[in-house]
C-alpha cells in the first residue's frame, strides 16, 4: 500500500486554522474565515476519499505499535457523512451563536473538533483510533459547557467523566486483546491469531463485551447512557446537533472497527456476546424512546431519542449478517441526518421565540413554516415512514433481523424496533400537530412571522432534502455499503 | 402507453398539488380551477387506462425495493371509481369552503391524498401498497384536522395514532412475510397458503398485516377512529373517507386474502367473525346515534361489514366462489358511489345549518327535491331496496352464504352456525333499512317544531356545480340498479381476474322470487325495528309536545375510552417508563454512591473553639464539582490500571 502522507492534511490543516478563530472579532471576518477553513478541510477529505486505499505512519513507537493513517471503505464513510453534516451545521451556526455569545470560543472548538474527527475516520490501528477518540471527548468539552451556566459545567464534567472511563475500559480491553493479535491494523475480517487465541476464547469475549459497554458509552448503549441526556440538551444547538448526530457515531466506528476489522464477524456470531450485546441495544432502543416519550423538555426528548436511535445501529452491527450492516449503515446516515434537521430546528425555536417545552409550541408552524416542515420531514424519517429516509434503514435493520440463524431474537428485535417506533410517533407527532393546527380559536391578527434567516433556514432545507431524497434513492449509498460489506460478512 | 398512464396517474397528482399550493398563494380562483383541472385529468387518464390492461410500470429501487404497478381490470375499476369521486368531492368543495381557513392546505393534502391513494388502487405488490397507505394515513390526517375544532384536533389524533399504531403493526406482517418468501409481489403469493405445510408463521403474518388494512376499512375493534373522524372532517374530505380510502383499506385485505390466502378455509373463518361484528356493531351504533353524520359513519362501517362477509366467503367458497366475488366487489363499488351522494349530501344541510344534530336539522329537507331525491337514491340503494344497485351486490353475497351452508361436508353445528350468519346479516340489513328510515322521517317528514318557516325559506340552499354534482350522483344509483345484467355484471366479470376467481356457472336472475325474499324479509325487519324500537324507545316526547331525538347510548361502553386510551395512553406507558427510568438509573445511581464514598468525611462544620487562643477555622469550602469529576476519572483510572494489575500478576 502506498504512503500517503496527504492524510496529514485533513487533520492538520483544521486544528491549526482553528487555533487562528480565537484571534478573530470582526464577525464577518470571522464567518468567511470559518467557512473557507471547513470547506476547504471538507474538500480535501472528500479529495482523499476518492484517492485510491493508502497508508501513513505518523510515527513508529515499538516494533508493533506505531500511529498510522489510512484510507479504507468505512472510513471514507464516516469522513464524508461527517464533512457535509459539519459544514451545513457550522453555517447554521453562524447566526445562532450570536445570541449564545463568545463565539470565537465556539468556532474555534468547532473548527478543530472537525479536524480531530477526520483523524478517527482516517484512523488505521487502534492505538491511533483510541489517540483520536481521546482528544475527540476533550475537545469537544467547551461545547458542551459553552454557555457556561452550572448546569452546562455540571453536565459537561458527567460528559468527561462518563467518557473517560468508557473509553479507559476500552483501552483496558485492548492490553488484554493485544497478545492475541497479529497485528494492530484494521483488515476486514479481522486480526485474531489463530495460533495465540486457541484456549483463551471465553477471555476474548469476556475483553470484546468490556470493549464494546465502553465504546458504546459515546454511542450511548446501556449501561453507560446517563450522560447522553444530560449533556446533550444543555449545549448550544448547534453542537447538541453534531454531538447527536455524529460525535455518537464515533462510537459507532470504533465499535465497527472491533467488531469487523479486529475480531472479524466469525469469532463472535453465535456466542453469548452476540446476545448480550443484543439484549443490551434492544433495551436501549426501548428503554431510549420511552423516557423520550416521557419528557418534556425538547431538547430533552431529542436526546434521548437519540440513545433509541443509535442503538438501532448497534443492534444492526451485532446481527453480523449483511443486511443488518446495510441497515445499520443506512441507519447512520439518516439518523445524523434527522437529529441534526430536529436539534437545530429547536434550536430556531429558542433562538426565536425562547420556547423549550413541547407544549409551547402550539402555532410554531404558522410562525416559522419552513422550521416546521422540515421538523415535520426530520420527524417521519426518524419514525420510519415511507418515503422518508428512516423506513428504507428499518427495513433492512428488521430483514438482517429475521434470518433463520437468529430465530426468535430476530422477531423480537423487529418488534421492538416497531414499538420504539410507534414511540418515536408518540413523541415527536404531537409537536408536529400541535404547531400546524394550534386550533380554531388561534389568532391569525396576531400572528408574527418569525422565520430565522436563510444562513439557518438553507443548510435545513438542504438536509430535509437529504432526510427524503435518500429515503426515495437509497440505492447508490445502499450499493455503496454492500460493497464494503462483500470484505466484512 | 400503460406504463405512462400508470406513472401519471400515481405522480401526476403530487406535481399538481404543489402546483396548485404555489398557485393559491397567488390566486384562489386560479388554484380551484387548477384543482379541479387536475382532477378531471386524473379521471380521463384513469378511462384512457382501458386501453392498455395488462400494462404494468416499475420504479426499480425507489424506497429500498422499488415500487411495482400493474393496471388490470379491478385496479382501472377502482382507478376510475376514485377519479370520479374525486372530482365530485373537488367541485362542491369550493362551496363547502368558501369562507374557510387554510384552504390551500386543504387543497395541498388534498391532492397529495389522491395520489397516493391512486399508488395504493394500482399497485401490484404489497412494499408498493404499504409506501402508499402510509402517505396516505398522514395525508388524509390533515383532511381529518383541517377544521381544527377541539373535536376535529382530538378526532384526528385519534386518526392518526391509530393509523401510525396499524402501519406499523402491518410492517411487522409484510416483515415476517418477505423473510419466508423474498417477494411481495401479490401474484407471485398467490396460493401460498396452500403450498405452505407450516401455516402458523404464514397466519400470523397474516393476522398482522390484516391490523393495519382493518385499521383503514373501520373493521372491528379497530374502528374506534371512525365515527369521531368522520364527523369531525369537512363534509367533502367524509364523503372521500368513507368512499374511497376505506376502500384502500378493503383493497389490502382483499389483496391477502384473494392472494396469500386463496380459498383457505381457517382465514375465511376469521375474516367472516370480524366482518360479521363489524356489520352489526356499525348498524347498531347507526340506529341509536343522534347525528346525521354519525349515522351515516357509522353505516359506512356497517357496509364494510357486508363487504367483508362477502371477502370471507370467497376464502369459505373455494372453487365455487363467483357469487361472493362479485358480490364483495359490487358491494365495495355500490357502498363507494352511495356513501359519495349521502355525504356530500349532508354537507349541503350542514353547510346551511351548521349542524348535523337530528333534532335541530328535522324537517329541513321538506319542499327541497333536489335534496330529497339524493338522499332518496342513496338510501334506497345503501338499504337494498330491488331496482337500486346495493340490491343487486346485497343479494350476491347472501346467496353466496345461501350457497355455502347447502354445500356438501358441512356438519349440522356447521351448518346452524353459518345459519346465524345468514340471519345476521339479514337483520344487519334490517337496521340499515331503520336508521336511514330515522334519518329520512327527520329530513323529510316531520316538520321543525321552531324553525320551519325559517328552513321552507331557503330556496338557494345550494350553489349550481354543487346540485349538479349531488344530481349525478345520485342518478348513477338507480340506473345500476335497474340494469344488473348490463352494467353491474360486465363490471364484475372486469374485477374477478384481481380475486382469482371463477365466472359464474349461469347468469344471476336478480328478480327471482328468492332473491326478492331476502330483500323482503330485510326490509320487514327494518321496518319492525323503526316502529318498536327507534320510536318509542330512542324518542322522547317534549313538554312543548313535539318528539326529540335521543342519543341513548351508553356512555361507558366505549372501546376508545374504556378499554384503548386507558391501556395504551396510561398503564403502558407508565409500566415501561418505570422500567426504563429503573434501568437507566443504575448506573447513576452507582456513580452517586461512589461519589459518597470518595467524599465520605467527617462533619464538614467545625465548632469555633470557645477558647479565644485558637484560632477560628473557616468552613472548608465545599470541593468544586472540577474537582469531584476528576478525582472520580481518577479512580476509576486507577480501578482499572489495578485490575490490569492483577490480572498481570496472576494470570
Amino acid at each position: 500500500m502506498t504512503e500517503n502522507a496527504a492524510l496529514l492534511l485533513p487533520i492538520l490543516f483544521p486544528v491549526l486554522a482553528g487555533l487562528v478563530v480565537f484571534g478573530l472579532h470582526r464577525p464577518k471576518s470571522r464567518e468567511i474565515y470559518v467557512s473557507a477553513v471547513l470547506v476547504l478541510g471538507a474538500l480535501s477529505a472528500f479529495w482523499l476519499c476518492f484517492q485510491p486505499d493508502s497508508h501513513f505512519t505518523i510515527w513508529q513507537l515499538t516494533d508493533n505499535i506505531s500511529l498510522a493513517l489510512r484510507i479504507d471503505g468505512f472510513g471514507r464513510f464516516f469522513v464524508c457523512l461527517t464533512s457535509v453534516i459539519w459544514v451545513l451545521v457550522g453555517v447554521y451556526a453562524f447566526e445562532y451563536i450570536r445570541h449564545e455569545g463568545r463565539d470565537e470560543r465556539f468556532f474555534a472548538f468547532y473548527v478543530m473538533t472537525f479536524g480531530v474527527l477526520m483523524g478517527v475516520g482516517f484512523a488505521g490501528n487502534l492505538i491511533t483510533l483510541y489517540l483520536f477518540y481521546e482528544f475527540m471527548t476533550l475537545i469537544t468539552v467547551p461545547l458542551v459547557i459553552h454557555t457556561g451556566t452550572k448546569e452546562a459545567v455540571a453536565a459537561g464534567m458527567k460528559y468527561l467523566g462518563y467518557s473517560v472511563f468508557g473509553a479507559g475500559l476500552a483501552l483496558l480491553g485492548f492490553f488484554f486483546l493485544s497478545p492475541s493479535l497479529k497485528t494492530m491494523d484494521f483488515v476486514p475480517g479481522g486480526v485474531l491469531d489463530p495460533a495465540k487465541t486457541a484456549g483463551r476464547e471465553p477471555l476474548l469475549l469476556v475483553v470484546f463485551l468490556l470493549i464494546m459497554v465502553g465504546f458504546g458509552c459515546k454511542a450511548g448503549m446501556m449501561p453507560l447512557q446517563a450522560w447522553l441526556p444530560t449533556a446533550h440538551p444543555v449545549a448550544p444547538a448547534p453542537a447538541s446537533g453534531v454531538l447527536s448526530g455524529i460525535i455518537t457515531k464515533a462510537g459507532v466506528l470504533a465499535i465497527v472497527r472491533v467488531t469487523y476489522y479486529i475480531y472479524g464477524a466469525d469469532f463472535i456470531r453465535g456466542t453469548w456476546v452476540q446476545y448480550t450485546m443484543l439484549t443490551l441495544t434492544l433495551c436501549t432502543v426501548f428503554a431510549g424512546s420511552m423516557l423520550a416519550y416521557k419528557e418534556k423538555l425538547l431538547k430533552k426528548r431529542l436526546a434521548w431519542s437519540s440513545v433509541s436511535q443509535v442503538s438501532y445501529v448497534l443492534f444492526g452491527l451485532m446481527l453480523l449478517t449483511p443486511a443488518g450492516f446495510l441497515g445499520a449503515l443506512l441507519q447512520i446516515v439518516f439518523h445524523a441526518v434527522a437529529k441534526n434537521i430536529l436539534f437545530l430546528c429547536a434550536g430556531a425555536i429558542i433562538y426565536k421565540t425562547h420556547k423549550t417545552y413541547t407544549y409551547e409550541l402550539a402555532g410554531m408552524g404558522k410562525k416559522m413554516p419552513v422550521v416546521m416542515w422540515c421538523f415535520a420531514l426530520a420527524s417521519l424519517s426518524l419514525i420510519g415512514i415511507p418515503p422518508t429516509a428512516g423506513f428504507v434503514s428499518k427495513w433492512y435493520l428488521a430483514m438482517g433481523a429475521l434470518t433463520p440463524e437468529l430465530g426468535a431474537w430476530g422477531v423480537v428485535g423487529a418488534a421492538v424496533l416497531l414499538v420504539s417506533a410507534l414511540l418515536t410517533a408518540g413523541y415527536l407527532l404531537p409537536v408536529v400537530a400541535e404547531g400546524f393546527f394550534p386550533g380554531k380559536d388561534f389568532d391569525f391578527a396576531k400572528l408574527k412571522k418569525s422565520e430565522p434567516g436563510p444562513g439557518m433556514t438553507v443548510p435545513l432545507i438542504l438536509l430535509a432534502a437529504a432526510a427524503v431524497l435518500l429515503g426515495m434513492f437509497p440505492g447508490p449509498l445502499s450499493a455503496f455499503i454492500q460493497s464494503l460489506c462483500g470484505s466484512l460478512l | 402507453m400503460g406504463k405512462f398512464l400508470l406513472a401519471f396517474l400515481v405522480f401526476f397528482p403530487f406535481a399538481a398539488a404543489l402546483a396548485g399550493y404555489l398557485t393559491g398563494r397567488r390566486s384562489k380562483a386560479g388554484r380551484d380551477a387548477l384543482v379541479q383541472a387536475s382532477c378531471l385529468l386524473e379521471l380521463l387518464a384513469a378511462l384512457g387506462l382501458a386501453g392498455s390492461l395488462g400494462a404494468s410500470f416499475s420504479w426499480e429501487g425507489f424506497c429500498g425495493l422499488g415500487l411495482h404497478f400493474a393496471a388490470d381490470g379491478f385496479r382501472l375499476t377502482m382507478a376510475v371509481l376514485t377519479a370520479f369521486i374525486w372530482l365530485l368531492t373537488t367541485i362542491s368543495s369550493k362551496e363547502y369552503f368558501a369562507a374557510a381557513h387554510n384552504r390551500n392546505r386543504y387543497y395541498l393534502f388534498l391532492l397529495m391524498t389522491l395520489g397516493s391513494t391512486m399508488g395504493i388502487f394500482l399497485s401490484s405488490d404489497l412494499y408498493t401498497t404499504f409506501v402508499f397507505f402510509e402517505v396516505m394515513s398522514f395525508t388524509s390526517w390533515v383532511m381529518v384536522a383541517q377544521e381544527e375544532t377541539p373535536d376535529a384536533k382530538k378526532a384526528s389524533g385519534t386518526y392518526l395514532g391509530v393509523a401510525v399504531l396499524g402501519g406499523l403493526v402491518t410492517l411487522m406482517g409484510l416483515f415476517l412475510l418477505y423473510s419466508r418468501t423474498g417477494t411481495l409481489e401479490m401474484s407471485a403469493l398467490t396460493g401460498l397458503a396452500a403450498q405452505t405445510a407450516d401455516k402458523g408463521p404464514l397466519y400470523a403474518a397474516g393476522v398482522l398485516i390484516l391490523v393495519g388494512f382493518g385499521v383503514k376499512a373501520g373493521m372491528y375493534p379497530l374502528h374506534i377512529w371512525l365515527p369521531d373522524s368522520y364527523v369531525a372532517a369537512p363534509a367533502p374530505a367524509t364523503a372521500l373517507l368513507s368512499a374511497v380510502l376505506s376502500k384502500a383499506g378493503v383493497f389490502g385485505i382483499l389483496a391477502v386474502s384473494c392472494n396469500i390466502f386463496l380459498h383457505d378455509a381457517p382465514w375465511g373463518d376469521l375474516i367472516l367473525v370480524l366482518a360479521v361484528l363489524t356489520m352489526v356493531t356499525g348498524a347498531v351504533l347507526a340506529v341509536f346515534s343522534a347525528n346525521l353524520k354519525r349515522t351515516l359513519a357509522c353505516s359506512s362501517m356497517s357496509q364494510i361489514g357486508f363487504i367483508l362477509v362477502g371477502v370471507a366467503m370467497q376464502c369459505l367458497l373455494g372453487e365455487e366462489n363467483a357469487l361472493a366475488v362479485g358480490g364483495s366487489m359490487l358491494h365495495l363499488l355500490n357502498h363507494s358511489l352511495i356513501k359519495t351522494a349521502l355525504f356530500m349530501a349532508a354537507g349541503v344541510v350542514f353547510l346551511n345549518l351548521g349542524t348535523f344534530d337530528l333534532n335541530r336539522l328535522r324537517g329541513f329537507g321538506r319542499k327541497k327535491p333536489l335534496l330529497m331525491f339524493v338522499f332518496l337514491m342513496g338510501i334506497l340503494g345503501v338499504t337494498g331496496v330491488p331496482l337500486w344497485n346495493g340490491y343487486v351486490s346485497k343479494t350476491l353475497i347472501h346467496e353466496s352464504i345461501v350457497e355455502y351452508i347447502a354445500a356438501a361436508g358441512l356438519s349440522a353445528g356447521q351448518a346452524a352456525y353459518y345459519r346465524w350468519v345468514e340471519w345476521l346479516f339479514l337483520i344487519s340489513g334490517g337496521l340499515t333499512v331503520a336508521y336511514m328510515t330515522k334519518i329520512f322521517v327527520a329530513l323529510f317528514v316531520e316538520k321543525n317544531p321552531t324553525e320551519q318557516q325559517r328552513y321552507d325559506g331557503m330556496k338557494r340552499y345550494v350553489s349550481r356545480p354543487t346540485a349538479v354534482v349531488l344530481a349525478v350522483s345520485a342518478a348513477i344509483l338507480p340506473v345500476l340498479g335497474m340494469t344488473p345484467g348490463l352494467t353491474m355484471d360486465s363490471i364484475a366479470g372486469l374485477c374477478r381476474g384481481f380475486m382469482n376467481g371463477e365466472a359464474p356457472a349461469h347468469a344471476v336472475e336478480y328478480f327471482s322470487l328468492t332473491n326478492l325474499k331476502g330483500a323482503a324479509i330485510s326490509i320487514a325487519i327494518g321496518a319492525a325495528v323503526y316502529l318498536l324500537l327507534v320510536r318509542p324507545l330512542l324518542m322522547k316526547k317534549q313538554p312543548d309536545g313535539s318528539w326529540a331525538y335521543l342519543d341513548r347510548w351508553p356512555r361507558w361502553l366505549n372501546l376508545e375510552y374504556g378499554l384503548y386510551r386507558p391501556v395504551l395512553l396510561k398503564i403502558l406507558p407508565f409500566l415501561g417508563a418505570l422500567a426504563a427510568r429503573f434501568a437507566c438509573s443504575l448506573v447513576d445511581w452507582a456513580v452517586a454512591g461512589l461519589r459518597a464514598l470518595l467524599f465520605w468525611k467527617a462533619p464538614e462544620k467545625v465548632e469555633p473553639p470557645t477558647d479565644d487562643y485558637f484560632g477560628v477555622y473557616p468552613e472548608r469550602p465545599h470541593p468544586h464539582t472540577i474537582s469531584n469529576s476528576l478525582a472520580y476519572s481518577l479512580l476509576l483510572f486507577g480501578i482499572g490500571l489495578s485490575i490490569t494489575l492483577l490480572y498481570l500478576l496472576f494470570c
